[in-house]
């Protein structure tokens, strides 16, 4: 191990801030969301100016909150360290998603690691228990089955007119009857674009496949994330996703202590080139309800590092 | 350093009808906040009213001390607001109830 690793080692240990992280050899940004939103903002479907154009399934994301993470019980949490989060937050329709994204653009290919510490939960109610659950044993509390799904993501694309393709992994709470299901999914149909559309494509669902069940289950990817009961109770995860912009796959997904080898999973691939997106490099983060519950997803902070 | 703000488009190429109440929002860390009304599209006789709620929690709303302001028509209406507190959403109402499309736009600064 040469002098700078050790020593840069010892200043990335030494940082309160970045201790919690495990860094490639250059941090390419690190989002406390303490400081503001740092670029995460509202995805929008492409259109001419006339907003009647855009898709409707990317038509209603929702922009970003900065939130100190408050309850009606107990007010507010706070995030990991300092006041705020990065809050996303779905309507409370079933089957809507909340998506932020923050844009760049790649220097050299080769690996690029998302890590971030969140906690998701579905909106709580105050007063008696909704229709739609029937129980209140003390530990398992309803709202986790108000809770449908998360995604982390990209949008990466090598050269005008190359090789373009999304990868999403998507963490299922619940399906679609509110049976839990808590594994790791991956997306297994190209994400419909406007142009698509604008070609012929049926429009879609599903923001990210073409087919609502176009989803596979990562291998060994069961987890059970930490509810902790009550929708105000709050705990975060430490999240750690690499992917490849050489190879063009995922490589590695680790929550908590679990780590889930994804590079034999297939990226679909766009047949079709694309105009204007040299060396794109897109990060998604996304939250979406199954039922007419909102779901939010909370980001206290995002490091992602590269290893060029 | 300069004063954080931002800018969130609560509601995009909507038609409100009668009422509307926006997303809850949440504001803690603003100091101040104006909200604008962008009415793309509504009968000449057609008034839009805006009215900004608070909340302590998303949950459980009341009306916000700023009082309403109202437009007649296509074009922008704007209600500022000091004192933010926690958590905004917009009311919005036609008189008569006949549909306009609108953007709603909550714009934030510490």
């Amino acid at each position: 191990m040469s002098s700078f690793a050790d020593l840069r080692r010892a200043l990335v240990a030494a940082d309160p801030r970045l201790s919690r992280f495990n860094p490639l050899p250059r941090i390419l940004f690190h989002d406390d969301f303490d400081e503001g939103v740092n670029g995460w903002c509202e995805l929008i479907g492409n259109h001419d100016g006339n907003l009647d154009k855009v898709r409707p399934v990317i038509s209603d994301m929702r922009p970003p909150q900065i939130s100190n993470v408050s309850f009606f019980d107990i007010g507010t949490h706070g995030s990991v360290d300092g006041t705020y989060a990065l809050k996303l937050a779905t309507r409370a329709r079933a089957h809507h998603m909340a998506l932020a994204i923050k844009r760049l653009t790649y220097v050299k290919p080769g690996l690029v690691q998302f890590e971030t510490y969140f906690t998701i939960k579905a909106e709580g109610w105050i007063g008696t228990l909704p229709e739609r659950h029937k129980s209140f044993d003390g530990n398992v509390d309803p709202s986790v089955f108000d809770f449908g799904d998360f995604c982390i993501g990209n949008d990466v694309c090598d050269l005008e007119f190359g090789r373009r393709y999304h990868c999403a992994l998507r963490y299922l709470n619940t399906d679609d009857d509110g049976n839990l299901v808590r594994k790791w999914m991956y997306k297994t149909s190209l994400q419909t674009s406007t142009r698509m559309v604008i070609e012929g494509a049926p429009h879609t669902t599903d923001y990210h496949v073409a087919n609502p069940n176009d989803w596979a289950e990562v291998p060994g990817g069961e987890q059970n994330l930490c509810y902790n009961e009550l929708p105000t109770k709050v705990n975060w995860h430490y999240l750690r996703y690499v992917f490849d912009t050489s190879a063009g796959r995922n490589v590695e997904l680790q929550v908590n202590d679990k780590i889930m080898d994804l590079r034999s999973i297939p990226v679909p691939t766009y047949g079709k080139g694309y105009w204007g997106l040299e060396k794109l490099l897109n990060f998604c983060v996304d939250v979406r309800t199954h039922r007419p519950v909102r779901n939010f997803l909370f980001l206290d902070s995002v490091l992602v590092s590269v290893d060029w | 350093m300069l004063k954080r703000s931002f800018t969130a488009v609560v509601e995009r190429n909507v038609t409100v009808e009668g009422r509307l109440e926006t997303e809850p929002y949440e504001t803690g860390w603003a100091g101040e906040a104006r909200w604008f009304v962008h009415v793309l599209a509504a009968d000449a006789d057609t008034v839009l009213r805006i009215a900004s709620e608070i909340s302590p929690d998303g949950l459980t709303w009341c009306a916000h001390e700023a009082d309403p302001v109202s437009r007649r028509g296509p074009g922008l209406v704007s209600l500022p607001l000091t004192m933010v507190g926690p958590w905004q959403r917009l009311v919005l109402t036609t008189e008569p109830a006949a549909p306009i499309k609108v953007i709603v736009y909550l714009t934030l600064r510490e």
